[in-house]
């Protein structure tokens, strides 16, 4: 029963980051892809848990939190460079009224 | 007896995660504009995978693991909506346009009243304006 619970979340999850996967794909502005890669990170690293609670090994918790660490910090600078980027002509801030 | 307790908390932290991470996708998918799809996908990305989060912790097998668990919730709480922020401040700063609702007819009964409002109100201001002088 739990072994079963488990599978079923893992493919759920898994499902989930394949719809994130299609969402960073087909997204037309920067802000729907960074939003499809934030929700992938929390999703992969669900499966992680889920997939270490499954088999019993310490191991994948640790990949996991190293995961979520990196992909934070890969985040951050994907998101700073943009704005890098985006900042060298205008400096208003915020829509046109 | 303990594993019934630990399956029913499973149980429940997972359907709950399930209920959750279908609503954030769909809400991924269908909302029209990047703001409220940012708001879709946090949603999603806190309480579903924190769901997760907890109905793992309730099947871990051993001490290790359950530590192991409540730290990565504990740093994921702290970078998810920081990631958040980031992405609504990009946004923000593109010169990305809230979404409003396009402007909808009114009902005929609905724009008698408004008339009769206005009309009653321009009375009113107009009285207002010939004590004046």
């Amino acid at each position: 029963m739990r072994h079963l619970l488990l599978d079923f979340m893992q493919w759920f999850l898994l499902g989930c980051a394949v719809l994130c996967v299609l969402r960073m794909t087909t997204g037309k502005t920067a802000a729907d892809k960074l939003t499809g890669l934030n929700v992938l990170s929390g999703v992969v690293l669900a499966f992680l848990v889920l997939r270490g609670v499954r088999q019993g090994r310490a191991l994948y918790l640790d990949v996991a939190l190293v995961y979520d660490i990196f992909g934070f910090l890969g985040f951050l600078a994907i998101a700073h460079f943009l704005e890098d980027k985006i900042s060298e002509g205008n400096d208003r801030g915020g829509p046109p009224a | 007896m303990m594993e019934t307790i630990r399956m029913t908390i499973a149980f429940l932290t997972f359907g709950s995660a399930v209920i959750f991470g279908i609503a954030g996708i769909v809400g991924l998918f269908r909302f029209p504009d990047p703001y409220s799809r940012l708001q879709a996908g946090s949603l999603c990305g806190t309480t579903a995978v924190f769901s997760t989060f907890l109905g793992a912790l309730a099947l871990s097998p051993n001490w290790a693991m359950a530590a192991r668990i409540i730290i990565i919730g504990f740093f994921f709480l702290v970078s998810s909506p920081t990631g958040s922020h980031i992405v609504a401040r990009f946004a923000w700063n593109s010169d990305i346009m809230p979404w409003k609702p396009p402007a909808v007819p009114l009902k005929k009964k609905d724009r008698a009243k408004k008339i009769r409002r206005k009309n009653r109100r321009g009375k009113q201001a107009g009285d207002g304006q010939e004590e004046t002088p």
